[in-house]
């Protein structure tokens, strides 16, 4: 009965793709962030889809054990995570109307302490370098931040504001979609399977497995990569003494999910808020810098490669190239999917071409192919 | 003792439970396996798996028989399995290379069990595939025992 198995070595041998095979993986990652990057309002509620869809199995996997059916526990996950979510932006809402005026003059607030600390810094330059002063540096950037800060509300909240109001649509797309993710995911795999011929039949749902893996450990990554850059940053603003220590290195983390632009944003906010609530003390601002600078390093060395890094098994200089890539092709939208999608790219072009090169596997199917034929013919001749 | 009250297996969920296997699950259980199962066709002659391939599914014989031999050596079969049958079913616990092709004998319906979703039982289902897991293990020891002896 079981004589197909037996004394085989434990583990099967599974040789990379060679240099063609990875020439169009890096061909199809940037072919697919070119098709995406003009979907995007498909493509980012997908994307929120799957990552919810990963973070609610757990709770469905309870429910399931505790003898939900599928369908059941699904519905109740989505429909608690929609009534929480409800929630709590009614309650944002109602907490940030009645301080719309206080955000208003606080980024203003902000903005000015930036400036100030800009200003002073580059007096300071000046003042030990003559080619600087001669340059009038200090003055032309002043003059550029403070046109530049007077229209801030018009030119950046305002557009911010209105494609949030634009984007919100296609974000409400997010727990539809990761409920029927959740619900027919295993319906969908077995759709995907009937499709494929006998003889590549067991190499594909591998595949599709192993896509499936690569997808959520991806996305665990980033969440706890989200979770050790917080608590990195929040600790070195907490002794730093900056209010709002855990909050500002949670927003950073967030922002550092877009690779590079979040970084410098996450920064730029960082440095902002020292500057303004210690606008006597300007070592506060540069504090903050250097410990931003000590986060990413440790980032970039230590948690990436232990998190998202590990998790699609990456060379750091393949990682950083694509970045760069990606940042070409599809500007932020594409720094922040290079990755998934090479992981994605990755694991199928290994996979097609383990698949496709397999003279074996072809020989089969054409096999099959030709027992169907004669089947099919058996009483017309 | 109000085994009464739960609902008889449909044939398919009988033929599973038919299977030492699967024998101790209960109809829920079943249907939870069924969900699982990837349903092939095959044709007399078509091959199934070749030795040397990684295994990454157990195969139950629905109808029809299927032959394990050597590689490209069908007039030496080492075993013949038919309806209620398995075979390959170590491809649950590692993908290692099958030490023996498979081929239909005649056209048979299988009903493919992958290693990488009886993990996610293992995950989701504890009870259900420590059940499993049980039926597994008596029949490794009885190969073992007549390998053995």
């Amino acid at each position: 009965m079981s004589a197909a198995d037996g004394a085989a070595p434990v583990d099967a041998h599974r040789s990379g793709p060679g240099p063609v095979a990875w020439a169009g993986i890096f061909a199809a990652t940037c072919l697919l962030l070119v098709a995406l990057n003009h979907i995007l309002w498909l493509v980012v509620p997908a994307l929120l889809a799957l990552v919810l869809s990963y973070a609610l199995y757990p709770p469905m996997r309870r429910l399931m054990y505790a003898g939900l059916s599928r369908q059941g526990a699904a519905a109740l996950v989505t429909s608690v995570f929609l009534i929480a979510l409800m929630a709590a932006t009614l309650a944002l809402l109602a907490w940030a109307g009645a301080r719309a005026e206080d955000w208003q003059a606080g980024v203003e607030r902000y903005i000015r302490g930036g400036a100030m600390l800009l200003e002073r810094t580059l007096a300071v330059l000046e003042a030990r370098w003559s080619v600087l002063a001669r340059a009038n540096l200090a003055a032309s950037v002043t003059t550029w931040l403070n046109d530049y800060s007077n229209t801030f509300v018009e030119r950046q909240v305002q557009p911010l504001a209105v494609s949030i109001i634009a984007w919100l649509p296609a974000m409400l797309l997010g727990p539809f979609f990761a409920f029927f993710f959740l619900r027919d995911g295993r319906r969908f795999h077995g759709f995907i399977a009937r499709a494929v011929p006998n003889a590549y039949f067991e190499k594909t749902l591998d595949l599709l497995h192993q896509m499936h893996q690569t997808g959520r450990s991806y996305f665990a990554g980033l969440m706890k990569l989200t979770v050790l850059d917080t608590v990195a940053l929040g600790l070195g603003l907490w002794v730093l003494g900056l209010p709002g220590a855990w909050l500002l290195a949670l927003v950073a983390a967030v922002l550092a999910w877009v690779p590079y632009v979040g970084s410098i944003a996450g920064c730029l906010l960082v440095v902002l808020v020292a500057a303004t609530d210690f606008p006597q003390d300007p070592k506060m601002a540069y504090w903050a810098i250097m410990l931003f600078i000590f986060v990413r390093l440790l980032d970039d060395f230590v948690f990436l490669p232990a998190t998202v890094g590990k998790s699609l098994k990456l060379h750091p200089l393949v990682s950083v190239l694509m970045l760069f890539v990606g940042g070409a092709v599809a500007g932020v939208p594409g720094l922040a999917l290079v990755l998934p999608l090479l992981g994605v790219a990755m694991v199928v072009g290994a996979a097609l071409s383990a698949i496709l090169i397999d003279r074996r596997l072809r020989a089969r199917h054409l096999y099959a192919l030709r027992l169907r034929a004669e089947q099919a013919a058996a009483d017309l001749t | 003792m109000l085994g009464f009250l739960r609902p008889a297996p449909g044939n398919e969920l009988q033929d599973l439970k038919a299977l030492s296997l699967f024998s101790d699950l209960s109809v829920r259980d079943l249907k939870i396996v069924q969900g699982v199962l990837h349903e092939r066709e095959y044709l007399a002659g078509e091959v199934i798996f070749d030795e040397g391939e990684e295994g990454n599914a157990l195969y139950i014989v629905r109808t029809g028989r299927v032959l394990i031999c050597r590689q490209g050596r069908p007039e030496n079969p080492i075993a013949e399995i038919g309806a209620g049958g398995f075979f390959g079913e170590l491809a649950l616990l590692d993908t290692a290379p099958r030490s023996a092709q498979a081929r239909a004998l005649e056209p048979c319906k299988l009903a493919a069990f992958f290693g990488s979703d009886f993990l996610s039982l293992l995950e989701t289902e504890t009870k259900l595939s420590s059940r499993i897991l049980f039926q597994f293990a008596r029949h490794l020891g009885r190969r073992l025992r007549g390998t053995v002896l």
